[in-house]
């Protein structure tokens, strides 16, 4: 009855290969001559990810067993659960890096925020996909939705795990995007991030973007008050920041944002990192410098460089044909799955789907984006790439899901 | 209601695909601009990142005496060095702790390095002694862009030797001198005085590079492309001196606690044996760290032991000067060896001039013998009517006196001999006459001459009119193996005549045997011939002079000893030059009478009222 041609063989590929690409870089970041200067916990980093891919090939073929109906009738109890285990996380977690965002389960650490991805996608997906009336078109509804996506992330915010709140906030405009929102609103709805960031490069350029927006808000949806709105949000988001930066924020703390367009304002401080991993990738060249050959990654120029600077060690010793490569197969492991939402019959299995490639790409963007100092230094890891047990199953599971989702589109219907 | 949404799902579904593909895009366009078009920036930044340039310091050139006994050696010294680039300033009082200095200290030498260079690294701790240094070494993994390097300092292995005015001594390069060449660095030591400064170019040897990899924590990775980048440093050139080191012990020892200089050269080619400037400094003690307590003493020292009596010395030479007057009377013709005067003890012309020596009748040899001032006046007299001042200035010049004489050591000065055109100058045009000029016949006035041409004016008369190249370096080694030769050639002075010089060579003897050198001068080993002199001094006590050379046929050695304060030169300056010469020629002192003699002798400095009122009697005098 099980048809294997069924199962999205083209995605397999893909994930198998970007688990291949982070298990040479991680094994470069910390089993090469650069392992001289790390402690013993971290060069053990590369096996423990290898016992994790184990795991995730095992959760991969487990969860195609897995009745899909189950994702959407468990979703609400599984983002219940969810919910209650951040809540103790918070109370009694382990502190990593600054972030208390680790549950202590007898031998395992468990980070619930990477569950609490999946827990949510399915949830508002479950919930936007619930009833005819339901739609982001409604406001209540889309109150609601956006609800469900911002508890967690609060919660998040509060274990001081900024960079995967923001993973949270990119789900909301796109899912209520799918789910029917008007244009002009979606528009309005990610505006903020656009001129934010143009803002911090220069204020004109946050200006310039606000105006256009609002051009646009206009002939998308030819609405006065959402027009003025938008373009009075813009203004005041563009003189906010400049008196946040000049006024409000200290010179360090401003440096700190600032890094990524300015690193040489404190070659030593903030724009460490940044000046660092430009300079690994720059050098890497066409080629690369080779495997284990990186003198940026060997010579431990780099931070993190096993986990959110990992993208440098690939463009250090692979050069632009490896980096490349590595966002070929994040871009095409994207767009496969949008490809794989376009096909499907059932709304929650779609909206499921564009969650969890949203929650991929976003993810992608940031890191590489961090990494060639294209955005500010958040830190988050490139996945499927970078070293982490928890998020690589997380990102496996998530993903079996989609095949799982994928896999019995046939018999879908009836589960209905 | 259902082909809406299908429609709506389609355009939703192509934004998000656009969105996706335009950020790949972006990404991939920055890749391309970072990888590809800024290639060349990001490079060569990995490549500083994590390169370090260590500087290798040749050994510097050693430097020999004449029998081939090193003289001047190397001796390890152990430096701290810090890159400012990967320095981070937080560890300043860490390093202040270890080094045992003030913080302020530490702040202020790691700035120096930041202005010198940013990602060089430069010296902040000379000398550090050998236990502070392995403490540093044991800490180094704490203060990255510290490091260390082990360098030299000059060593000098006759123990006694001073030799100070002659070797020199070495100090860092000042900020303006390493930012005009580029060949320098901060902390680099170069020659400031003697033959390490005039060889400077030769002692140096040539840098070398290490090129060395460093983590982000300045820790050594071993060597770039195992050193094939690398470039060794190249070791100075020695050289050999023509220093004769029992010579110059003497005379340093003679010379010990008087003023004043001696210089001896050979007179067959201008090599200098020995060169005595009193009082020396120590060199030692400015070999190593700059030692700022002794600097600053002998700077603000009155007797100036810093400065180079031997060649910067300028004094009138007084009757010294009475051989080469008698050579120029014989060459212009104006006197014949048997030419003869009248002294009536004194020289009359305008005003008396007083003689010392006996009223009688003089030809030139007794008259040299004697010391007449008379003699001397009458033919100054002669020269200065009949064949002019310049004349006399170009004769005089001729044998290196009033010039430069490029001797291989820094500092040397002209002197004077005067013409019209320095009368015109000095005196004003028209306002001078003959009364300035006669004082120039017997080596007062306007004359002013250093030991070093003293030195000159004995060698050039002992070989018999050959001008010499004085010179300390005869043969410069360098690093592979190959020799360059400076011996310089002798030149006959043209208008001199062997017969007429043969005259005044007896006349000198004459001095030895007869003369005022008759008490401390003659030797019986050795046919000694010389003259002594007396400088006046307005400020105290006349300086004496000797110039001398022998054996006088065939000359080996020629001196000029200079004792400020003296007195007399023939019981001041004579007996060490007698002493200098016994020990050249003959290996060995007999007279330690005149060695204790010497010993004990002390010039005086000050002036009493007994010597001011013979000052007043014998305002032009001669001895």
């Amino acid at each position: 009855m099980i048809n294997l041609k069924e199962l999205s063989w083209s995605l397999v590929t893909i994930w198998a290969s970007l688990i291949a690409v982070g298990l040479v870089a991680i094994y470069s970041a910390t089993q090469g001559p650069v392992a001289e200067f790390l402690p013993s916990y971290i060069q053990f980093n590369f096996y423990k990810q290898l016992i994790s891919f184990g795991i995730a090939i095992l959760l991969l073929i487990g969860l195609q067993f897995i009745n899909p109906r189950t994702f959407q009738e468990g979703s609400y109890i599984f983002y219940g659960l969810g919910i209650l285990l951040m809540i103790l996380t918070l109370l009694i977690g382990k502190e990593v890096n600054g972030a208390r965002s680790w549950l202590v389960l007898g031998p395992f650490n468990l980070q619930v925020s990477e569950l609490m991805k999946i827990a949510t996608i399915l949830a508002v997906a479950n919930y936007l996909t619930s009833g005819r009336n339901i739609s982001a078109e409604n406001l209540k509804s889309a109150i609601i939705a956006v609800s469900l996506i911002v508890l967690p992330a609060v919660l998040i915010i509060l274990q001081n795990d900024m960079g995967t709140a923001i993973i949270f906030f990119a789900l909301i405009p796109v899912v209520l995007f799918w789910s029917g929102l008007p244009y002009g609103i979606s528009l309005f709805i990610i505006s903020p991030a656009i001129i934010g960031y143009l803002t911090i490069i220069s204020w004109y350029w946050g200006l310039i973007a606000a105006i256009i927006i609002t051009l646009a808000i206009f002939m998308l949806q030819r609405r006065t008050w959402l027009t003025f709105t938008s373009f009075v949000t813009g203004v005041l988001l563009v003189i906010g920041i400049q008196v946040a930066l000049n006024q409000v924020l200290q010179p360090h703390q401003r440096a700190r944002i600032e890094a990524f367009t300015n690193p040489s304002f404190d070659p030593q401080g903030a724009g460490w990192n940044v000046i660092q991993a430009k300079t690994a990738i720059g050098s890497g060249g066409i080629y690369g410098k080779g495997f284990l050959e990186g003198t940026q990654t060997q010579l431990r120029f780099l931070p993190e460089q096993w986990t959110d600077f990992i993208f440098c060690v690939i463009g250090e010793e692979f050069g632009f044909v490896g980096a490349g490569f590595t966002v070929l197969l994040l871009l095409a492991l994207t767009l496969r799955l949008l490809r794989m939402a376009a096909v499907h019959k059932h709304p929650f299995a779609r909206l499921v789907i564009v969650g969890v490639l949203t929650v991929f790409f976003t993810h992608f963007f940031i890191n590489v984006g961090s990494a060639t100092g294209l955005l500010p230094v958040i830190g988050i890891p490139l996945p499927f790439i970078s070293y982490g047990g928890s998020a690589l199953i997380t990102n496996t599971l998530m993903l079996g899901i989609c095949l799982n989702l994928d896999f019995y589109k046939r018999q879908f219907s009836i589960y209905r | 209601m259902h082909s809406r949404n299908k429609i709506r799902t389609q355009t939703s579904l192509r934004v998000i695909q656009v969105c996706i593909i335009v950020l790949g895009l972006i990404i991939l366009g920055r890749l391309f601009q970072l990888q590809i078009l800024n290639y060349d920036t990001y490079n060569p930044l990995s490549r500083e990142n994590s390169l370090r340039q260590e500087v290798v310091n040749p050994a510097r050139g050693l430097i020999y005496d004449r029998n081939g006994n090193l003289i001047v050696d190397n001796q390890p010294i152990y430096t701290i060095t810090v890159t400012p680039a990967s320095y981070d300033p937080k560890n300043t009082p860490i390093l202040a702790e270890l080094m045992d200095v003030p913080v302020e200290e530490v702040k202020k030498r790691v700035q120096e390095a930041r202005d010198y260079s940013y990602y060089r690294s430069s010296r902040i701790f000379t000398e550090v002694d050998f236990e502070t240094f392995s403490i540093i070494q044991e800490s180094i993994w704490q203060l990255p862009g510290v490091g260390h390097q082990i360098e030299s300092k000059r060593d000098y292995p006759v123990d006694s030797l001073k030799a100070s005015h002659i070797l020199g001594y070495l100090r860092e390069v000042s900020k303006e001198e390493y930012l005009r060449t580029q060949s320098y660095h901060l902390g680099d030591r170069t020659g400031k005085s003697g033959l390490e400064m005039a060889y400077e170019e030769h002692l140096r040897g040539t840098i070398g590079t290490n090129y060395i990899k460093v983590n982000a924590m300045g820790q050594n990775m071993g060597s770039y492309q195992d050193g094939a980048i690398d470039e060794s440093p190249k070791k100075g050139s020695d050289l050999y001196t023509t220093i004769d080191t029992e010579l110059q012990l003497l005379a340093e020892d003679l010379m010990q606690g008087k003023e004043g200089a001696v210089v001896a050269i050979n007179p067959d080619n201008g090599a200098v044996l020995s060169m005595v400037s009193a009082p020396e400094y120590n060199i030692r003690k400015l070999s190593g760290r700059l030692d700022r307590t002794y600097w600053d003493s002998i700077n603000a020292d009155t007797t100036n032991p810093l400065y180079n009596r031997a060649i910067s010395g300028k004094q009138p030479p007084g009757s010294t000067f009475k051989p080469l007057m008698a050579l120029m009377g014989l060459e212009l013709g104006i006197i014949t060896p048997q030419t003869e005067i009248d002294n009536p003890g004194y020289y009359s012309r305008g005003r008396r001039y007083n003689d010392l020596a006996d009223p009688g009748k003089y030809d030139v040899g007794k008259a040299l013998q004697e010391s007449s001032n008379t003699f001397f006046f009458w033919l100054m007299d002669k020269i200065a009517t009949q064949q002019g001042l310049d004349k006399w200035h170009e004769l005089a010049t001729s044998f290196g006196l009033g010039q430069l004489n490029n001797i291989d050591i820094p500092n040397e000065v002209t002197g004077t001999i005067p013409d019209s055109t320095f009368f015109n100058r000095v005196l004003g045009e028209g306002k001078w006459g003959i009364g300035d000029q006669l004082s120039l016949g017997v080596g007062q006035g306007f004359v002013a001459v250093s030991p070093l041409q003293m030195a000159l004016v004995a060698a050039q008369i002992g070989n018999s009119g050959y001008k010499v190249q004085p010179h300390f370096v005869s043969t410069i080694r360098q690093n592979d193996g190959t020799t360059m030769l400076t011996n310089p050639e002798k030149e006959k002075i043209d208008w001199v005549d062997p017969q007429d010089i043969a005259v005044v060579k007896d006349g000198m003897r004459r001095v030895v045997t007869d003369g005022s050198g008759r008490y401390y001068a003659n030797l019986d080993s050795v046919k000694v011939a010389g003259k002594t002199g007396t400088a006046q001094n307005p400020h105290g006590q006349d300086h004496g002079w000797f110039i001398s050379f022998a054996p006088v046929d065939d000359p080996k050695i020629a001196l000029a000893v200079l004792v400020e304060n003296g007195g007399y030169g023939s019981i001041s300056a004579a007996p060490i030059a007698s002493l200098l010469i016994e020990q050249y020629l003959t290996g060995e002192i007999d007279r330690s009478y005149v060695y204790n003699y010497v010993k004990t002798f002390e010039p005086r400095k000050q002036i009493t009222d007994e010597d001011e009122e013979e000052n007043l009697d014998d305002q032009s005098q001669g001895t």
